[in-house]
């Protein structure tokens, strides 16, 4: 099923705006309301038997996608079009975020990211050379976990105390016992396999307050993906990235010690509930001394990541200029007090 | 022939007047900074002895004065050497001086600061001072030991007074090290950062209603207590710290030792 969202005014091909967050049509400028989209201005198309292939309703042509892909443009054409049936059923996702930064501004946002970038190679700095920026939303689960942690530890608390020409070093053990209740909402695990996993974490954090209930037409005019990967086959996933976080509040429970050490540490973690949604990604691809770099933006935040190129000589640079600057300010100070340079 | 007599009896008076004065010369040479009562050094240790310390005397405006003995006369070392230079101030009028008395009899030794040099040279250095030279003295290089003292005493008295010396703070090396340390850490982390931080924290996804303790207890268990001995002055036999006063009422830094 193929789904165009037509303007009731002009009858084009509607898109989704993240500056208003509203569809929008790009040949008269009317804007639509996502929520109080005109039913009869939906333009559904079941393609008879074949689910692989689609049809674009506006020219016909055959709209190659990958198996993968809920959201694209008509590579005939360019109109937006949305999968509908990858997006239901089992593919129908909870929650969106919708994109806020448009690609105007992410394009400023990237520039803006690589004059900031202090390592990186001349060249690389104007920003200038974005081969190809494609807003993608990305599928994520998001765990809601719950769990409780049991905990015994030996604390020692030492202290030391002089008593004519001895020293005195007095250890105290104690038994630490811990019953910990843990709650974490939402944590995000990308589903999509062709994401790199340590790409899209470092993406995070997203500001859920402004998480939606999903409807198709916030795809229109971007790419969408569905899942790879369902919510059990990533728990182990989530379960990783949430340890450490479980470890640091642990850590945090057990407080007047000079030392801690865990005898026994047992952690059960469910999940409780999990949302399949959509987090909105600006994939730019940056060609540089002939080698394509491939980064990413949070669509939400604007937050840049992905490997910039190294300038070794800005390296070497900023060690010399920090390690000058360091051994001379130190000299100073050595002066200051002590009065002799050497 | 009577005449011829009393003609020549001159000569002798003359290299008896000559060998005078030049031995009063090389006395007044040789005898003003270093008194080498024991005849702990050779003639030409003297001399040299006498150079060096003439030189750095010059740059910090101080005599650096050398007194061996085989006996106190009964008295400490401070006693003695205080009245050495209570009368050489008096006859001088040479006030600022660091003055490193040995007495050979009682193996010891002793390091003072006069005038000026009882800031510049305080007790703290004076015992650092004689760290060096303890060595040298209980090998039996008193040159040695004078010459270190003068070298190391030039190079304290150019730090402001009351700074360590030899504190690490002020050391070049340590200065490099930690420059080259913080240019390594920060150009590290700039070179891990330039992909994009993680910026999410355990606090992130937290749910603060519901993620607590439910149960806790501590419970003490035993203790255990391990005692250690303060180790004493290894050398056992510092003395005189802190300086004092001579006889002739000259205050003075000073530390001393066996050795």
């Amino acid at each position: 099923m193929v789904i165009h969202y037509k303007c009731p005014n002009c009858g084009a091909d509607m898109a989704f705006d993240s500056d208003s967050g509203h569809l929008s049509c790009p040949s008269c400028g009317h804007e639509e309301n996502i929520e109080t989209f005109p039913e009869q201005n939906i333009e559904r198309k079941f393609d008879e038997g074949e689910a692989k292939e689609y049809h674009c309703e506006n020219c016909g042509a055959i709209i190659l996608t990958e198996a993968e892909t809920t959201a694209t443009h008509c590579s005939f054409c360019g109109a937006p079009v949305v999968l509908a049936d990858r997006l239901t059923g089992n593919l129908a996702p909870a929650k969106v975020i919708p994109f806020t930064v448009s690609k105007d501004e992410a394009v400023e946002a990237f520039k803006k990211w690589t004059r900031g970038g202090r390592l990186t190679p001349r060249g690389f700095t104007s920003g200038d050379r974005i081969k190809k920026m494609t807003g993608m939303y990305v599928p994520f689960w998001l765990y809601d976990i719950e769990g409780e942690a049991h905990i015994q530890a030996i604390g020692t608390q030492v202290r030391t105390y002089q008593s004519g020409d001895t020293i005195y070093t007095e250890t105290n053990f104690y038994d630490v016992f811990r019953e910990i209740d843990l709650s974490y909402l939402k944590v995000p695990a990308d589903a999509s396999e062709k994401m790199d996993d340590v790409l899209m974490d470092k993406l995070e954090p997203y500001d859920y307050s402004e998480l939606k209930d999903f409807r198709m037409p916030y795809l229109a005019g971007y790419l969408a993906e569905k899942y790879d990967f369902d919510d059990e086959q990533l728990f182990s996933r989530v379960e990783s990235k949430i340890v450490p976080y479980i470890d640091a509040y642990i850590s945090t429970t057990i407080s007047g010690y000079s030392s801690v050490s865990y005898t026994n540490k047992q952690i059960d973690a469910q999940k409780k509930k999990v949302y399949y949604t959509l987090f909105p990604v600006w994939m730019v691809y940056y060609d540089f001394d002939n080698k394509e770099h491939t980064f990413a933006m949070n669509g939400q935040t604007g937050k840049v990541v992905g490997k910039p190129p190294i300038s070794a000589g800005k390296v070497a640079l900023w060690f010399t200029g920090i390690a000058v600057s360091s051994f001379a300010a130190m000299k100073a100070i050595a002066f200051a007090i002590g009065g002799v340079l050497w | 022939m009577r005449n011829s007599y009393w003609k020549w009896a001159w000569i002798p008076v003359l290299a008896l007047l000559l060998f005078f004065i030049g031995g009063l010369s090389v006395s007044a040479q040789a005898g003003d900074l270093i008194h080498d009562e024991a005849g702990l050094l050779s003639g030409e240790e003297a001399q040299e002895l006498e150079a060096l310390a003439e030189q750095y005397g010059a740059e910090q405006n101080v005599d650096f004065l050398f007194l061996t003995t085989d006996s106190t006369e009964g008295q400490s070392i401070e006693g003695y050497m205080g009245d050495f230079f209570d009368d050489r101030a008096d006859s001088t009028g040479r006030e600022d001086a660091v003055l490193l008395t040995i007495d050979i009899g009682g193996r010891e030794v002793y390091l003072a600061g006069f005038g000026t040099a009882e800031r510049t040279l305080d007790s703290e250095r004076v015992d650092l001072v004689l760290d060096r030279i303890i060595p040298e003295m209980q090998s039996g290089d008193y040159a040695g030991a004078f010459e270190e003292t003068v070298t190391t005493s030039s190079e304290y008295m150019e730090y402001r007074p009351g700074v360590n010396p030899e504190s690490i703070f002020l050391k070049t090396w340590f200065h490099l090290a930690i420059a080259l340390l913080l240019a390594g850490i920060i150009v590290g982390s700039m070179l891990y950062n330039a992909g994009g931080r993680v910026t999410t924290t355990p606090g992130t996804y937290v749910d603060r209603d519901h993620t607590r303790v439910r149960s806790q207890d501590d419970r003490f268990r035993n203790k255990t207590v391990t005692r250690r001995k303060i180790p004493k002055n290894k050398d056992g036999g510092g003395f005189g710290g802190g300086g004092g006063m001579t006889g002739g009422g000259r205050s003075f830094s000073g530390g001393g030792r066996s050795f």
